[in-house]
């Protein structure tokens, strides 16, 4: 009965062409839109480390000019702290089960064979942080402890840049030029790209590539690497020390940190460990505003700092009325499409299909169009994934279609093509058949 | 105009369809009145003068990974090829560019005993005495950086300056009252780092588009060597651009202590730090596009449908004598009105969900003049859909009336 169904739906399309591919398109178009800008606000609302989001947590501290407007909220903080409180915090005993202490830095990657040296972005960062992101590796191990507390030339490489550098090949215990600096690989990532870039997520870079090279906090301090992303500074920096040394003790801010925190009991005791910390800066004249320190687990962090922006919900809120316009639209083209066949439904009431027949039929063949309509939508948001993909800088990881995608464009298309149906079917399956056929 | 009441009575016998398409008329008003209000308020921020030199204005940076370079002595070989290569009206070293995303931020004092949240917050531009020239500002006071006041910054040494080129804005923010040429400014809350204003330049935007701000900027008479980034700022006769900034990038490519970054002419740079603003002025451009294409489409695609039902009652219209004009104005006036419902939807549908965007995503007031001009353009927009099939209806011959099926 179904496949009958299918092939009177099939003829009934081709009857009125140009009806039917106007609803076919329309209703591609509203999906199409639709599934791009959800696409998009669905990957970037994704937890990059689902396992262990809710215990990994960023620190804030309130080391702001006094004279500003009170604290209200994790986001009127500055999302970075300074260099002296996280070096503080990071060999204090703090009641975490790891702690990471990191800033973003690059240098210029000089190969010792024909290839022209590059910049890299680089992440200076302690031991702690790749067993505490769950960071895999291919070859080696992240240094040790002995290393930061050494200013160990060190360093863990990812899977691209060693793929570039060494074809590949397992290169533990090589070296690499940094500028006119060599450090020793101690180890090579595996791909790893959490999206978005929780641990760093500046305005820009929150859907960056995670770093190619990784060095010991220490030692990349030691050699002046600069900080690259944001740095702010409240406070003039002490001009009767050299600017870089002035600048580490400045109240400037530009260091993440971060603590992994397994129990709310943990949490709390950890964010006690911090206001006592500010308690005892305070009393050295640090700290000149009231008591306000912030841990924020990842998916509250990603929120702290409006990683899905304001423009990326406006749009699928306006693509989603526009969905909504396309709808309305098939609804209007099947009530005329299907009113137009009364002809044809009397006459096949009279030769004694039941009500219930004519609407299954009718239902077939507006789920054809449904699906019609949704695969030519996920085509076109592929398409729209192309453009958004080329439209932005940094998304490059952000935007794909995948099959969950694919799926839910298809049903969604099919089940709003249902819904559109429903009333333009039911009406045609009401009509009575003897008027109809005398006028004829 | 005595047809509207059998027109109306016609609509009334299939409600629904009106309906729908007066919703759907409504809806793409409202979406099309607050995308094209978006729009418009990224493409005047995007169009806002940076102050410089657009069309004329290149960027090079470059890093220099070798420190057994002198970098005070590269400073200057460069410099002086820059200025050498012919069509360079003038180069200069700078720490950043305004519109492009990074740069530096300072606070300076009117009044030395002030308190540092009274400070005024500007953006810092490092150069040297062709700064003025290269990033293509007017002095409409004072003078420029003589050579001897350029001082270099670097990590080890921090010569505080002593003068400062400020925007017109930034002066008049400063001193509101009286010329700000010739006055002090401090650096430093209680009296700090004092500075004189030895000049005033027209207008040069901050790194930050964004940022309240964004007017107030100052030139500091500093070649600064923070790490082993140098950056210019380049600025060529008209027409000169692409070949100077092909013999930039050969003459700083031939230094092997250093890579060559970024070179990227000044309009470049403006849409790349602009682009989330240019992405969705393009996307919600296609959505306007595409909408009124479907909603016009979905216009056709019924009159259309609906001429093919009526052929036998317009036949008969026109074999008692109705001409061909009134068979168009029929389908015109219909459309007036399903159109005219749709509209009065879409106007409240507009400003509703102008008030859900402002109250949650702070886009701004829809000003209330789009209104009338988003109802015309539908209007139009409707009458055009509708024109075809009426068209075809009035080819309609007289003698269908007499035909059945």
């Amino acid at each position: 009965m179904f496949n009958y169904y299918l092939r009177l739906a099939m003829a009934s399309i081709r009857r009125t062409p140009v009806l039917s591919v106007l609803m076919v398109l329309a209703l591609g178009l509203g999906i199409g839109a639709f599934m791009t800008t959800f696409t998009v606000y669905y990957l970037m609302s994704g937890d990059p480390i689902p396992h262990k989001s809710h215990m990994l947590y960023a620190v804030q501290l309130d080391n702001w000019d006094p004279n500003d407007p009170p604290t209200e909220s994790a986001k009127d903080l500055q999302p970075q702290i300074t260099y002296r409180d996280g070096q503080y915090l990071m060999n204090s005993a703090a009641p975490a089960i790891r702690q990471a202490h990191i800033y973003a830095t690059g240098a210029i990657v000089v190969p010792d064979t024909d290839e022209p040296p590059f910049d890299e972005s680089i992440r200076a960062t302690y031991h702690t942080f790749f067993e505490m992101f769950d960071v895999p590796f291919l070859y080696g191990q992240p240094w040790d402890r002995r290393d930061d507390e050494d200013h160990a030339a060190v360093a863990v490489i990812g899977r691209e840049l060693n793929d570039r550098l060494f074809d590949g090949a397992n290169s533990v215990g090589q070296s690499i030029r940094l500028d006119d600096k060599f450090v020793q690989i101690v180890g090579v990532l595996d791909d790893w790209q959490p999206t978005p870039r929780f641990y760093h997520v500046d305005a820009g870079g929150q859907f960056a590539d995670t770093e190619q090279i990784y060095l010991p906090f220490n030692w990349a301090i030691d050699q002046k690497l600069l900080p690259r992303g944001n740095t702010n500074c409240w406070k003039p920096i002490d001009e009767s020390l050299p600017l870089f040394e002035g600048f580490l003790q400045s109240e400037c801010v530009w260091n993440q940190f971060w603590a992994e925190l397994e129990t709310p009991q943990q949490a709390a005791a950890y964010k006690d460990f911090l206001d006592n910390y500010v308690r005892d800066q305070k009393a050295i004249g640090r700290f000149e505003r009231p008591l306000n320190t912030f841990i924020s687990n990842v998916p509250e962090w990603l929120e702290v700092n409006e990683v899905v922006t304001d423009d990326n919900r406006v749009l699928v809120r306006l693509s989603f009325l526009f969905l909504l316009v396309c709808v309305l639209n098939t609804v209007g083209l099947l009530l005329a499409k299907f009113l137009g066949k009364s002809g044809e439904v009397a006459l096949r009431r009279a030769m004694g299909a039941s009500r219930g027949a004519i609407f299954s039929q009718n239902l077939v063949e507006v789920g054809v169009i449904g699906v019609l309509g949704g695969l030519a939508g996920a085509g076109l948001a592929w398409l729209g994934l192309q453009a958004v993909e080329n439209l932005y800088r940094g998304y490059q990881h952000l935007v794909h279609l995948d099959p969950m995608m694919l799926t839910t464009a298809i049903g969604l298309a099919t089940l709003s093509a249902i819904l559109a149906g429903l009333y333009p079917v039911w009406r045609v399956s009401r009509l009575a058949p003897a008027g109809l056929l005398k006028t004829q | 105009m005595n047809e509207l009441g059998p027109i109306f009575r016609a609509l009334t016998r299939n409600k629904l369809g009106a309906l729908l398409i007066a919703f759907q008329i409504g809806l793409t008003l409202a979406i099309v009145t607050n995308a094209a209000f978006i729009i418009q308020e990224r493409a005047s921020d995007i169009a806002r003068p940076s102050g410089l030199d657009e069309e004329n204005t290149a960027i090079f940076i470059t890093t220099l990974f070798d420190s057994k370079v002198d970098q005070r002595q590269l400073f200057r070989d460069d410099l002086e090829a820059l200025r050498s290569i012919p069509g360079v009206l003038a180069a200069a070293p700078t720490q950043s560019v305004p519109i492009s995303g990074s740069g530096w931020g300072g606070s300076i004092y009117n009044d030395p005993g002030k308190p540092s949240n009274e400070a005024i917050n500007f953006g810092n531009f490092m150069v040297d005495e062709q700064g003025l020239e290269a990033f293509g500002l007017e002095l409409n006071a004072g003078r420029n950086f003589r050579a001897d006041e350029i001082q270099v910054r670097s990590l080890d040494e921090t010569p505080v300056p002593t003068v400062l080129i400020v925007s017109q804005a930034l002066a008049d923010e400063l001193f509101p009252d009286s010329g700000a040429l010739g006055q002090t400014v401090w650096g430093e809350p209680n009296g700090g780092e004092p500075m004189e204003i030895i000049g005033i330049y027209d207008h040069m935007q901050n790194a930050w588009p964004h940022s309240d701000n964004v007017n107030k900027t100052a030139l500091m008479p500093n070649i600064g060597m923070f790490g082993g980034t140098m950056m210019y700022v380049v600025r060529t006769e008209p027409g000169q651009l692409e070949p100077v900034m092909k013999a930039a990038e050969e003459y700083l490519s031939e230094n092997r202590s250093r890579i060559v970054e970024v070179v990227r002419s000044y309009e470049e740079q403006k849409k790349h730090t602009y682009s989330r603003d240019i992405a969705m002025v393009k996307l919600l451009t296609a959505v306007i596009t595409v909408l009124t294409g479907v909603t016009g489409l979905g216009i056709v695609g019924l009159a259309w449908f609906s001429v093919t039902q009526r052929r036998k009652q317009i036949g008969t219209r026109r074999a008692l004598g109705a001409t061909r004009f009134d068979i168009v104005r029929y389908f015109m006036l219909e459309n007036m009105l399903i159109t005219g419902l749709g509209l009065a939807i879409g106007m409240a549908g507009a400003l509703g969900l102008n008030w859900f965007l402002d109250t949650h995503y702070e886009v701004g007031r829809v000003p209330l003049w789009y209104l009338p001009l988003g109802m015309l353009g539908l209007w139009l927009l409707g009458q055009l859909a509708v024109l075809l099939p009426a068209r075809r209806a009035a080819n309609i011959p007289p003698a269908m009336a007499t035909r059945s099926i």
